[in-house]
């Protein structure tokens, strides 16, 4: 498994068995940065109560992520009065008002198995949105030099999405692209040292030949990027990094496209995370390896014993440990 | 903030259990299988060829995996996935007898749990895992030193699944104190193990195993079935599973076996059941999509219960189609396949001490001081102990036995001296599958989890040494 | 193997083949014990002077012999921040499994990266040169591992981030 997959794997399973035969459930579970899910039957078997709480869900809102929610989930979605209390978002799904065809059915699992997914989506989408206005109000000005002196003019609205503890994504539109910052923390010595190759990696990637048309990556250690760096209370160190996606049009110009283009970024973090993990993994099947040949040759310094029979006085055979 | 969940992961030897504290029952059961991919050194017709047949690991992703050089390690399926992709891929099984014998498969197992199923950060979780007892310390901290080095899990706590079990049994009505002292009868598939338990530390010297468990009893009833020339219906090679399900559904434990067998003479149309199947190979040739071939006996052994569910599922969408059904009787294995708990001469030739005699054997092989504790608390657990009236049997047999020792002495003494008599409970609950998950997650969700668990800071302390450090808890939650 | 590698190994297998003449010796301090004098450090007397075999900066063996025992200390190339960490790990790893390695030294000396205690007890029930080997083997194949890790690591790293960017295409 390279890349990271958007559902949420246990949704669907609890889900697709329930479509089958409701039965009672009250199970809690978590996704990646922070997400909380609460699926349970408070009123009957067939009536299942799926809650999720995300941290930067304030964040999210002034994005407009209740009103994205509302038209994706359109029937299910639960006011906030209804809202099981401690999550932010609940979905009540009648098992007896399912649609009639399994292809539907199936269609339905996955949309909601997608929650976080369709969830986070939201500041990206209105990302997008300003970016297309950006774009159309914008005008080719006389010369590069007053580009330079006002930039900020085409910029839009500075969005922060706290998805972590420490970590937040930045997203800003601009007439021409969108630029999306992660800042992500190291714990451990090794993770940042790791950490840091892969990010190197991620910069050098683009010059491959069939990679040109990703957005760029620019990744920063210490310094905050110049986009943010006006934000007060910004982490600087050793064990912060910056990365700096530039999105432009083209990698959102469908819905398609830009959905599949926001669930792939909004995991990056985790995907980073998990790759470091796994090559640590890797290295310590490596090092086994090798600490077993190291043993191999070391036995080697051992003479053979010869094992000679032993007896004793009454004839029987024994051994010595 | 609140806290997230601790991870509880139950790897046993047959199947891995893990979800998140605080649940009832597991996310995830499926076997502790991990497919890897043939060795680099076949080269790159293998590579093709699992390009082409084998499933993309991630939808709309070609598996190109295995054609990078450098990254082959990721390049395989855990659990299900891995029985399903054993055709191009070759299964491993990292635990032997319970223990973790290949740590390169494990720790890759462990990578894809909880990334892939749980979808979890392990720097945001605490994990508790199980050993089985008498784990070797270097496993532990073998085990401490991937959780954290590779996962960088905020804790960790290695509990013993026979106390977990002990602890998934405080949810019985029939518990009245909350102890951490008695005999865990773990039934498996594989092998049935009575582990005697005193304030949470493991009599180590008087753990007895039984080499009779659910794979057993499955054959048993085949063979039952055989015996009675039941099986000339049923397909060859669906025998096994035909034989899995009947001891699933039918069977219970009796209290009196020649009663039984009268009853059944006497009435067997009341008694006798009727069990109906259908060809599950005929589909094969009626244009099934493939997926369903993944199901082939063989595999059956490990087909998870949500996997044949599926196949159920699948099956009963094909009754339309080919109605190739066939009828049995299901007769004397209702009561005969657990039998061999309590009689094992009518299965086996070479183990024959029965289960309560077993039992009483380890209580009386452990120190006096505690026997009667764990007379009083014997538990359950797995799934092999799910029979109908198990318990009740077990506790009437065990108790014969004591009660006829203590006449006995009673009578040696020239009826001197009287004894009080000794309490024999044997408890059955409603966790009792998943007992030792169970218990894992009831612990872990209670706040003084956190405080016995080691956690990351004292691990760059003292390093993987620090696990060997065991420290019992439940006795006050 | 580049050139200066060669003389380098030599120099410590000629060293140490020499220094690896131990004796049974009992500690002068505690009656009826026998302890490795080189770690005790008890008595002066039976101590040798201890040498350093070094190929460059980073490179180096330090050998310490004495009547009865002798410790061997390598400090492990390291030419960046990736190299160091993959390093400590390494050496870590393997002092962590000191158990099967009978002469390993769980902890090293400041200063380098991984130790070695050889006793007379050692060198009588092992083959001598074959342990010599032992320790040349190591030291050759480390800067190796190690080497090869980082190139792993880079490589993976690039498929990683190759493959994550290709999905936006």
């Amino acid at each position: 498994m390279i890349l990271l997959e958007s559902h949420s794997v246990i949704i669907h399973d609890v889900l697709t068995d329930r479509f089958e035969k409701p039965s009672r459930a009250d199970i809690q579970f978590v996704d990646y940065d922070n997400v909380r899910f609460h699926l349970s039957t408070p009123q009957s078997k067939a009536q299942v109560l799926l809650s999720m709480g995300i941290q930067c869900w304030p964040d999210l809102v002034k994005f407009g992520a209740r009103e994205h929610l509302q038209q994706q989930y359109a029937g299910l979605l639960l006011g906030e009065a209804e809202t099981e209390p401690e999550y932010n978002v609940s979905l009540l799904i009648d098992l007896e008002k399912l649609p009639a065809t399994p292809e539907e059915q199936t269609e339905l699992i996955n949309q909601i198995s997608l929650l976080k997914a369709t969830a986070m989506s939201a500041p990206f989408l209105s990302a997008f949105a300003e970016q297309a206005t950006l774009q159309a109000n914008y005008k080719e000005p006389a010369g590069a030099q007053q580009m330079d002196l006002q930039p900020s003019e085409h910029k839009g609205e500075l969005k922060v999405v706290r998805y972590r503890e420490e970590e937040a994504i930045y997203i800003q539109a601009s007439h021409d692209h969108v630029t999306i910052i992660f800042s992500t923390v190291f714990k451990e010595e090794t993770d940042r040292v790791y950490g840091r190759v892969f990010l190197q990696e991620f910069v050098d990637a683009r010059q491959l030949q069939s990679l040109q048309s990703a957005p760029q990556v620019t990744y920063s250690n210490r310094e905050p990027p110049l986009e943010i760096r006006h934000i007060p209370g910004l982490k600087t160190g050793e064990d912060w990094g910056y990365v700096t996606f530039i999105l432009f049009p083209r990698h959102f110009a469908n819905p398609t496209k830009a959905l599949s283009t926001i669930n792939r970024i909004q995991l990056f973090r985790d995907y980073l995370h998990y790759h470091i993990k796994c090559s640590k993994a890797y290295m310590h099947s490596r090092m086994r390896y090798r600490v077993a040949e190291f043993l191999k040759i070391l036995n080697r310094a051992k003479p053979e014993v010869a094992h000679a029979e032993r007896k004793t006085a009454s004839g029987r055979t024994f051994r010595t440990r | 903030m609140s806290r997230q969940p601790p991870l509880v992961i139950d790897n046993g030897t047959g199947y891995t259990k893990m979800g998140f504290a605080g649940n009832s029952e597991p996310s995830f059961v499926f076997p502790t299988v991990i497919a890897t991919h043939q060795s680099a050194s076949s080269g790159s017709a293998s590579a093709a060829s699992s390009g082409g047949r084998a499933p993309p690991p991630v939808a709309g992703k070609p598996s190109h995996l295995a054609s990078k050089r450098g990254i082959e390690d990721l390049d395989f399926f855990i659990g299900d996935e891995a029985v399903a992709n054993s055709k191009t891929y070759s299964l491993h099984y990292p635990i032997r007898h319970g223990q973790i014998e290949n740590w390169d498969h494990m720790e890759r197992f462990w990578e894809q749990s909880i990334f892939k199923y749980l979808r979890a950060e392990p720097e945001d979780h605490y994990v508790l895992l199980t050993e089985p007892p008498l784990n070797p310390p270097e496993n532990r901290e073998n085990t401490a030193e991937i959780m954290f080095e590779s996962f960088n899990v905020q804790g960790l706590y290695i509990a013993v699944q026979a106390v977990l079990a002990l602890a998934a049994s405080w949810t019985s009505s029939k518990v009245a104190e909350r102890t951490l002292t008695g005999v865990v009868i773990d039934s498996g598939d594989g092998v049935t193990h009575t582990i005697p338990v005193a304030e949470g530390y493991v009599i180590g010297s008087s753990i007895k195993h039984i080499p009779i468990a659910g794979r057993d009893i499955t054959y048993f009833v085949q063979q039952l079935l055989r015996d009675r020339g039941e099986t000339a219906a049923i397909p060859p090679e669906d025998q096994l599973r035909v034989a899995e399900k009947i001891k699933e559904d039918y069977t219970y434990v009796c209290q009196d076996i020649v009663k039984e067998f009268k009853k059944y003479d006497a009435d067997p149309y009341k008694y006798f059941a009727r069990f109906s199947g259908e060809h599950s190979v005929t589909g094969r040739v009626s244009g099934v999509p493939s997926s369903s071939t993944d199901l082939t006996p063989s595999h059956l052994l490990f087909a998870h219960r949500r996997a044949q569910n599926k196949f159920e599922r699948f099956l009963a969408n094909r009754i339309i189609s080919v109605p190739q059904k066939y009828d049995l009787d299901v007769g004397y294995e209702r009561f005969l396949a657990p039998e061999i708990f309590f009689n094992p001469e009518i299965y086996s030739s070479d183990f024959l001490t029965p289960l309560p005699e077993v039992v009483d054997t380890v209580i009386q092989t452990s120190p006096i001081d505690v026997r009667r504790g764990l007379y009083k608390n014997i538990v359950l657990s797995g799934g092999s102990t799910m029979f109908k009236d198990f318990g009740k049997r077990l506790q009437r047999d065990v108790k014969a036995i004591v009660d006829g020792r203590i006449a006995g002495s009673e009578e040696r003494s020239g009826s001197l001296m009287k004894s009080s008599g000794v309490e024999v409970n044997v408890i059955s609950h409603k966790r009792q599958r998943y007992a030792v998950w169970y218990g894992g997650s009831l612990m872990a969700s209670t706040p003084e989890f956190y405080n016995v668990s080691h956690s990351r800071v004292d691990y760059e302390e003292y390093g993987p040494s620090l696990v060997r450090r065991f420290s019992v808890f439940g006795s006050a939650v | 193997m580049s050139n200066t590698l060669r003389p380098y190994l030599n120099a410590v297998r000629a060293t140490l083949t020499t220094a690896l003449t131990l004796d049974n010796f009992a500690s002068q301090m505690v009656e009826r014990h026998n302890k490795p004098e080189v770690e005790a450090r008890t008595s002066p007397e039976v101590l040798l002077q201890p040498l350093i075999v070094s190929r460059n900066e980073s490179e180096r063996v330090l050998i310490e012999p004495s009547v009865n025992s002798l410790r061997l200390s390598i400090a492990i190339k390291q030419a960046d921040e990736i190299e160091k960490i993959l390093c400590h790990k390494f050496t870590r790893f393997m002092m962590m499994r000191a158990e099967g390695f009978v002469i390993l030294r769980r902890k090293p000396l400041p200063g380098y990266d991984i130790s070695f205690l050889i006793t007379n007890f050692h060198s009588e029930s092992m083959l001598k040169h074959k342990l010599v080997d032992f320790i040349i083997q190591f030291m050759e194949d480390v800067d190796k591992e190690i080497s090869e890790m980082k190139l792993s690591l880079n490589a993976r790293a690039r498929i990683v981030a190759e493959s994550y960017l290709a999905t936006f295409v």
